[in-house]
């Protein structure tokens, strides 16, 4: 295996996680696949991958002016790259938007419905035209290798100017107005970030990183494929980016001196660090690393100075893009590993693409070698499998497929069911039991429950009057009650009863005809009522349902079993028309709102009632 | 005629009549506690809540219907949109989900579906449907101390000043709402400080405005991008052209 087949065999397997993933996520929603919530809805998909993506595909636009508009003829060799990494880029922001969008079959909706005082529906129009005209500039490349669609062809080469002229103006637009997407939130955006100028430095900063991009890549296919890097042409491209940074540094920090926030960069809390480190990886360093013609000539030194603006401008990207807003939002926000997944797996799909193009269509001067195309080599035997995995180029599709396929199965795996499951609810905060006198609670009736130790409930609740405690058929106010206040699962309904337990020989040992009659299907519709065997447990009007065997929530057994009869006294007594409204119980002038209100003088109130039910807590065995 | 909403916050018991109103009249889903949600009793089935603050103190929480709203300043299509009665509504069949009116909103209020297949943008549209009817909104319907009133925002916000002059000592000294974001349609008047309520407080700038300024720059942005460009190629051009033509006298 080679450095092209290890690259290319990673990449298919981040694919194939990102495929289990995205499945996952439009089959159970944004919210249990994404650590996005309420107060932070942008996150990884919005802050990386769409307003870096758009950034770094800035190098297609920049390299363009420079050799149509400026006509600077020595570049022609980093023009192709250029464009056919711009145009995949677009594709992989337009693709992350399809996963991020809550509803994305809607976003052609952009088309008809208009609102051109936002942003984003500029950003939106830009990123649709420009991907076209990318796709226009492109198309000539391989439509050369045949000779059917000359014509067309022909027709493309003759509209290029004005296609790389729109291709600049489109690209002016979307990247300056990336920024004015943040100029809405000045109440949350940390000042060193927040500027009337977002968007003029946004442009900025896109003609820096879309000279870095180019190089960057320039370096990282000559690595790959052991091919001469265009070095002297990433010299020039580095001499004329230390320009462009060092106006970016001088507008961002006169901008600053001119608002007075200059002084918050040395306030020593993390937002100045993390503006100090982005300056320095994005702008400082890199400015310093071209202006030394040694280091801007030797491959390291372009290495080293191209990723770091590249790194940075991502960072300065995300930073604006919400980073900086958790200061104020309170919540820090971390992608879950769908999330990074989802983006990472994108980005390898579409170097897939740029692989297959570079080894088909000619974008570099010289056509990189086709590993898997050389007839003279040798067929590969797999140690591992012991075979023959046949020619090179079949024993590279074999490799990539297993890996694809494999990675898939290991997404699907990694999916955490019980995220999944529990469609987002506040997960059960109870301790997994042991032990022989247990019951299965299992809260959200996801098949998750928790062994419930009775008897260690009874003695934790001195003796047998607890039970109500947990039957809901207590006193208000009684503290130990409201389960979710340990339980949260407890929010539910939940299964009170345990099927399984029950059946077991461990458990109540129960046979089938016991509770189900012989011959009549054996449903819970069907079966015995929970009283005939547990004779003192189930009173008569209980808010647990024998045959539904689920227990009500705190809230929902004291509301059903009060309004009910409030409502019948209020409309037969003129006196308390409103006795079954809220504010009968819920006066405002409790501590414990929202509990209920007051104290002792409800608990008396409640007992005159006399609707709650005298529980012993025997648990007789099944009767014969 | 611009229509609001005014809480008195000392009015205010805390019994939730107005939760439970709304959730009747717009048939919204009983809450469970979520991974996703604020603690301030807001979500996707929950457009208006009761906070509460120590000492017996309840605030009801809702969207502002901002005059000038962010969220439909920001939505790319047009889905959140303000009503002639001031209501800022939304409608599903527009919405591509992008979630850019969460983030722009000043208050945090819009809420979305996490859970759903199919997700929607969530708050209070301030019964919209029922004013067209002539009825008030459910909340203020419901309310049984009158701690939340309807009415016409001019009034209303004399009525609240008209309060506080009653009783300098009760309250604070300020309508919340009247001048907050460019003015909004929900008000309030408190006993205690309502600040808490924004991300920041004191904003008294109309949010659409920032990003107002930058879009209208955009045609001429566009345009002179590509006369700049075309004027570069023609000067470029020309000197290349008299370079060659002096680099073949020489030769």
């Amino acid at each position: 295996m080679n450095r092209v087949h290890v690259t290319k065999t990673i990449l298919w397997m981040l694919t194939g996680l990102a495929l289990a993933v995205a499945l996952t996520r439009f089959a159970f929603g944004l919210g249990v696949t994404t650590n996005l919530t309420d107060t932070t809805p942008w996150g990884l998909w919005i802050g990386f991958d769409v307003m870096a993506g758009v950034a770094l595909g800035a190098g297609g636009f920049v390299i363009t002016a420079i050799f149509y508009i400026l006509r600077q003829e020595k570049f022609h060799p980093l023009v192709r790259p250029a464009v056919l990494t711009a145009l995949l880029g677009y594709i992989a922001v337009i693709l992350s938007l399809l996963v991020d969008l809550g509803l994305p079959w809607n976003i052609w909706h952009m088309m008809i419905y208009w609102n051109p005082h936002s942003p984003l529906f500029e950003v939106g129009w830009c990123v649709m035209l420009y991907t076209t005209v990318l796709l226009l500039e492109f198309s000539p490349v391989p439509l050369a290798e045949t000779s059917r669609w000359a014509n067309i062809r022909r027709v493309l080469m003759k509209f290029r100017f004005p296609l790389v002229l729109l291709g600049i103006m489109l690209s002016t637009l979307h990247q300056s107005s990336l920024g004015s997407l943040f100029l809405i939130t000045p109440f949350k955006s940390y000042p060193l970030w927040y500027t009337p100028l977002l968007p003029i430095l946004f442009f900025i900063s896109a003609i820096a990183l879309g000279l870095m991009m180019v190089s960057f890549e320039s370096l990282c296919t000559s690595w790959l494929y052991r091919r001469p890097a265009e070095n002297n042409l990433v010299a020039r491209l580095g001499s004329a980016a230390r320009w462009v940074l060092g106006f970016y540094l001088l507008v961002r920090l006169l901008d600053l001196k001119i608002s007075g926030n200059l002084a918050l960069i040395f306030s020593g809390n993390w937002e100045s660090w993390l503006f100090i480190a982005e300056l320095l990886i994005m702008a400082i360093i890199p400015i310093i690393l071209f202006s030394i013609p040694r280091v801007r000539h030797s491959a390291t030194g372009q290495w080293i100075g191209s990723f770091l603006v590249v790194a940075g401008t991502i960072l300065n990207r995300v930073n604006v893009g919400g980073l900086t807003m958790v200061g104020t939002t309170g919540e820090y926000y971390f992608p879950s590993w769908m999330e990074v997944s989802i983006s990472a797996g994108i980005v390898a799909a579409l170097a897939l693409v740029f692989l297959f193009a570079i080894e088909k269509f000619q974008i570099w001067e010289t056509r990189p070698r086709e590993p898997e195309s050389d007839p003279h080599v040798q067929p590969a035997f797999s140690r591992g499998g012991q075979t023959w995995l046949g020619s090179p180029s079949v024993a590279g599709r074999t490799r990539y497929s297993l890996a694809f396929i494999i990675a898939v199965a290991i997404g699907f795996a990694l999916i955490p069911a019980h995220k999944i499951d529990s469609s987002g609810v506040v997960d059960i905060v109870a301790a997994r039991a042991l032990g022989g006198d247990t019951l299965f609670v299992d809260g959200n009736r996801d098949g998750f429950g928790v062994a419930f130790p009775h008897a260690a409930h009874i003695k934790a609740g001195k003796g047998k009057e607890s039970c109500v405690g947990c039957h809901h058929m207590n006193l208000p106010l009684d503290r130990q009650s409201g389960c979710y206040s340990c339980h949260r699962g407890m929010y539910l309904t939940a299964d009170a009863f345990g099927h399984d337990w029950h059946a077991s020989a461990a458990g109540g040992n129960v046979a089938c005809v016991d509770c189900h009659t012989r011959g009549e299907d054996r449903t819970a519709a069907t079966a015995r009522p929970c009283a005939d065997c547990h004779k003192d447990l189930m009173p008569e009007g209980a808010a647990i349902k024998v045959n539904t065997y689920t227990v009500p929530s705190y809230a929902d057994a004291m509301h059903d079993l009060c309004i009910p009869c409030h409502r019948q006294a209020a409309a037969t007594n003129s006196d308390h028309p409103d006795l079954y409204r809220c504010p009968t119980c819920h006066n405002g002038k409790s501590p414990d709102w929202p509990t209920l209100a007051g104290r002792q003088p409800w608990k008396r109130r409640l007992n005159n009632h006399n609707i709650l039910p005298v529980v012993s807590a025997g648990i007789e065995g099944p009767t014969p | 005629m611009s229509i609001a909403i005014l809480t008195d916050v000392t009015k205010c018991i805390g019994c939730a009549e107005c939760v439970v109103a709304c959730k009747q009249v717009h048939g919204l889903d009983k809450d469970l506690p979520r991974v996703w949600q604020k603690n301030d009793g807001l979500s996707a089935c929950s457009w208006t809540s009761v906070i509460q603050r120590p000492g017996n103190h309840y605030i009801r929480k809702q969207c502002r219907h901002c005059l000038e709203p962010a969220c439909a300043a920001s939505c790319p299509v047009g889905a959140l949109h303000t009503t002639k009665s001031g209501a800022v509504i939304y409608d599903d069949q527009k919405c591509l989900g992008c979630r850019y009116c969460m983030t722009a909103c000043p208050y945090g209020i819009p809420r979305y579906d996490w859970d759903r297949r199919v997700p929607y943008v969530r708050k209070c549209i301030l019964c919209f449907e029922r004013l067209e009817r002539g009825l008030q909104p459910a909340c203020t319907t419901a309310c049984p101390t009158g701690a939340t009133i309807f009415g016409e925002r001019a009034e209303l916000i004399a009525e609240g000043h008209r309060r506080i002059k009653a009783e300098p000592e009760k309250y604070l000294n300020r309508v919340w709402g009247e001048h907050e974001v460019g003015g909004t349609s929900v008000l309030y008047v408190s006993d205690i400080d309502l600040d808490f309520m924004a991300y920041k407080p004191g904003l008294d700038i109309a949010l659409p405005t920032t990003t107002k300024k930058a879009m209208e720059s955009v045609p001429p942005a566009f345009l002179g991008m590509g006369a700049t460009m075309l004027g570069l190629n023609w000067i470029i051009k020309r000197r290349q052209k008299l370079q060659g033509q002096s680099e073949d006298k020489e030769d």
